[in-house]
C-alpha cells in the first residue's frame, strides 16, 4: 500500500459499446478525504465511469487503481473487499428481504466478520439513517426516499474508503434531499471519501468541494467548483453548443 | 407458538419412527419414495427457490448419483455404500461444474441450459448400452438382504433428516443470506461483496450432491436403474412436489413431496385423469398461492392454535 497515492485512480480509462466509446481514455484521480462531483450532461459516460471503477464493467482499456495497485479484472466483489461501496441510479435492493437483512449481508461478506457485531453495526446505521423502526419490513415495501437511504446504509455497511454515488437526488423531495445532504456531510466529516454523480447542481454544489465535468465519455474540465463553473467547454456542452 | 412447533416434533417423530408397523408392505413402499422425492425437491427448492437458480437438471445429478453407485458396485466391485457416496461426490462435482458453466445465465436460459444437459445425459445414457445397459437399464445389488423395506425405510428417513437438517442450517448461515441476495439481484450482491461467482457454484454443488443422495439411494432399493430416472417428467413432478410445498421452505418442500407422492398412489385408479387434477392443483397453487399450499396452510393453523390458546388464557384468568 503507498499512502502517497490515490485511493482510486483511472488512467487512460476506456469502455466501448459496439463502435461508440462510452468512456473515452478517461483520467480520474481521487485521493482519501475528497468530496468529488461528477457530473455532465445525459450519455457523457458518468455512470459507465462508476461501472468501471467499481468493477461493474470489463474495461477495454487502461487501468484502476486502488492505492496504487491495479485491480483491472477484479470482479464487483473484489471492489467492495478493497472498501469500494457504491449505489445505483436506480436502487438495487434485496426487495423481499428484511430492512436488517438487506443490511447484514455485506457485513457478514466481509471476511471474519462476527454476526452480533454485524446486526449491532447494522442498527446503529439504520438509527443513523433514521430507519431503525422499519428493520423489520421487507425493503420492497419502503419509500422510493427510504429506499435510496437503505442503499446507501447498505453500502456504509462495507466499511468503505470511498463511496461512489450515482444520483442519490434523483427523485427525492426537498427534505430527502436536505437529509441525504446532511447524512453526506457527516459522513465525509468522519473521513469518508465521495464521488457524487448527479443531475442536481443545486445540491452538488452544496456539497463538493471539486468538480469534474464529462461529456461525451471524456473529461472536460476538472477543479474547484467556481472555475469549473466558467470553463468555457461545460457552458458548450451544457448549452448543447 | 414454539411450543406447538415442538409438540408438531414430538408427534412426527413418533409416527415416522412407527410408520413402518402401521401401514402394510404397499404404502411403506410409497412412504419411501416419498421420502426419497422429498430430498429431490426440498434440494431443488433450495437451488431455485432459496438461491434463484431455476434448474431443470436436477434429475440429472440423480442419475449420475444412480449411475455412479451402480456401475461401481456392479463393475468395478467396489463395497456399495462406498459406491453410493462416489454418486454423491460425483453428483456434487458435476454440479459444481454446471454451475459454472451457466454463471452468466438466468431465467429462462438457465432453464434450457440445464434441461438440455439433462436430457443429453439421458441419451448418452441410452446409447451407452455396453456400460449403462442402455434403454433396458442396470440392474443393481440389494443394499440389505431383509424380508422387508424397513431398512430401507430407516435408511432413508435418516438420510432425509440429515439433508434437509443440513439445508436447514445452510439457509439460517450467512450462506443462505448470500443465496437469498443472489436471488434477489445479483448485481447488488456483488456490490455489497458477495463472492456471486463463488455461491453460485454452491448452491449448485449442495443441491446436486443431494440429488445424487437420493439417486444412491434408489439405485439399489428399486434394483434396476433405467434412463427414465432422468427424464423431464420426473423433473416435472419434482417441481410440482416443491410449487405445492413452498418453494421457499424447506419442510414445505419436503411436505408437499410426501403428499404428492401418496395422492398421486391413492388416485391411481382415476388413471391419466390423476394427472390432469395434478395440473390443475399445480395451476392453482401458482396462481393464487405462490408460496405453496402447505407453508401458508401451517402458518394459518398456528395462528389458529394461537389464538385459541389466548382465549383459554383470558378465560382461565377471568
Amino acid at each position: 500500500m503507498n499512502d502517497a497515492s490515490p485511493l482510486i485512480e483511472a488512467a487512460g480509462l476506456a469502455k466501448h459499446f459496439g463502435g461508440i466509446f462510452a468512456v473515452d481514455h478517461l483520467d480520474l484521480a481521487v485521493r482519501e478525504g475528497e468530496l468529488v462531483g461528477l457530473i455532465g450532461p445525459n450519455g457523457s459516460g458518468k455512470t459507465t465511469t462508476i461501472n468501471l471503477m467499481t468493477g461493474h464493467l470489463r474495461i477495454d482499456g487502461g487501468a484502476v487503481r486502488v492505492r496504487g495497485h491495479s485491480v483491472g479484472g477484479l470482479p464487483a466483489s473484489g471492489f467492495a473487499g478493497l472498501g469500494v461501496g457504491r449505489t445505483f441510479q436506480i436502487t438495487q435492493l434485496f426487495g423481499r428481504m428484511s430492512v436488517l437483512e438487506n443490511m447484514l449481508v455485506p457485513g457478514l461478506a466481509r471476511p471474519r466478520a462476527h454476526k452480533a457485531h454485524v446486526i449491532r453495526e447494522a442498527r446503529r446505521h439504520l438509527e443513523f439513517l433514521g430507519l431503525a423502526a422499519l428493520e423489520n419490513l421487507a425493503a420492497k415495501n419502503l419509500s422510493g426516499g427510504q429506499q435510496k437511504l437503505l442503499e446507501l446504509g447498505r453500502a456504509l455497511m462495507l466499511e468503505p474508503r470511498i463511496l461512489f454515488l450515482d444520483e442519490p437526488f434523483a427523485g427525492v423531495n426537498p427534505y430527502l434531499r436536505d437529509e441525504i445532504i446532511r447524512f453526506v456531510q457527516t459522513l465525509h466529516a468522519e473521513g469518508r471519501t465521495f464521488v457524487i454523480v448527479d443531475h442536481d447542481l443545486d445540491a452538488i454544489q452544496r456539497l463538493v468541494h471539486r468538480l469534474v465535468v464529462m461529456s461525451r465519455g471524456r473529461k472536460i474540465a476538472d477543479g474547484p467548483l467556481a472555475a469549473v463553473r466558467e470553463n468555457q467547454d461545460v457552458i458548450r456542452a451544457y448549452s448543447g453548443a | 407458538m414454539r411450543r406447538l412447533d415442538i409438540a408438531l416434533g414430538l408427534v412426527l417423530a413418533i409416527l415416522a419412527a412407527a410408520f413402518p408397523f402401521l401401514v402394510n408392505a404397499y404404502w411403506l413402499h410409497v412412504m419411501i419414495i416419498g421420502m426419497m422425492s422429498a430430498i429431490m425437491a426440498a434440494s431443488w427448492a433450495l437451488l431455485a427457490g432459496y438461491a434463484g437458480q431455476f434448474s431443470f437438471g436436477h434429475m440429472a445429478f440423480v442419475a449420475i448419483g444412480g449411475y455412479t453407485a451402480a456401475l461401481l458396485a456392479t463393475d468395478a466391485g467396489l463395497p456399495l455404500p462406498l459406491g453410493m457416496l462416489a454418486g454423491v461426490i460425483a453428483s456434487a462435482v458435476f454440479g459444481g461444474i454446471i454451475g459454472w458453466t451457466c454463471l452468466r445465465m438466468s431465467g429462462p436460459y438457465l432453464a434450457i441450459f440445464t434441461m438440455a444437459f439433462s436430457e443429453v445425459l439421458r441419451i448418452v445414457i441410452v446409447t451407452e448400452v455396453e456400460v449403462t445397459g442402455g434403454a433396458g437399464g442396470i440392474t443393481v445389488p440389494q443394499l440389505f438382504h431383509a424380508q422387508t423395506d424397513f431398512p430401507y425405510y430407516y435408511l432413508i428417513l435418516a438420510l432425509l433428516i440429515v439433508s434437509v437438517g443440513g439445508m436447514m442450517l445452510v439457509v439460517a448461515s450467512r450462506w443462505g443470506l448470500f443465496f437469498r441476495a443472489i436471488r434477489e439481484n445479483e448485481q447488488a450482491a456483488a456490490a455489497a461483496g458477495v463472492k456471486v461467482t463463488r455461491f453460485r457454484i454452491i448452491a449448485f454443488a449442495i443441491a446436486s450432491s443431494l440429488a445424487g443422495l437420493a439417486g444412491a439411494f434408489y439405485a439399489p432399493y428399486i434394483g434396476i436403474l433405467t434412463p427414465d430416472v432422468a427424464s423431464q417428467d420426473q423433473m416435472g413432478l419434482v417441481v410440482a412436489m416443491a410449487i405445492v410445498g413452498g418453494m421457499e421452505s424447506l419442510p414445505g418442500a419436503v411436505a408437499g413431496a410426501i403428499a404428492v407422492e401418496f395422492l398421486v398412489e391413492a388416485l391411481r385408479s382415476y388413471g391419466q385423469w390423476r394427472l390432469v387434477l395434478f395440473g390443475a392443483l399445480l395451476l392453482f397453487t401458482m396462481r393464487f398461492a405462490r408460496n405453496g399450499l402447505i407453508t401458508p396452510g401451517w402458518l394459518r393453523l398456528r395462528g389458529l392454535v394461537g389464538l385459541g390458546a389466548a382465549r383459554l388464557a383470558r378465560e382461565a384468568a377471568d
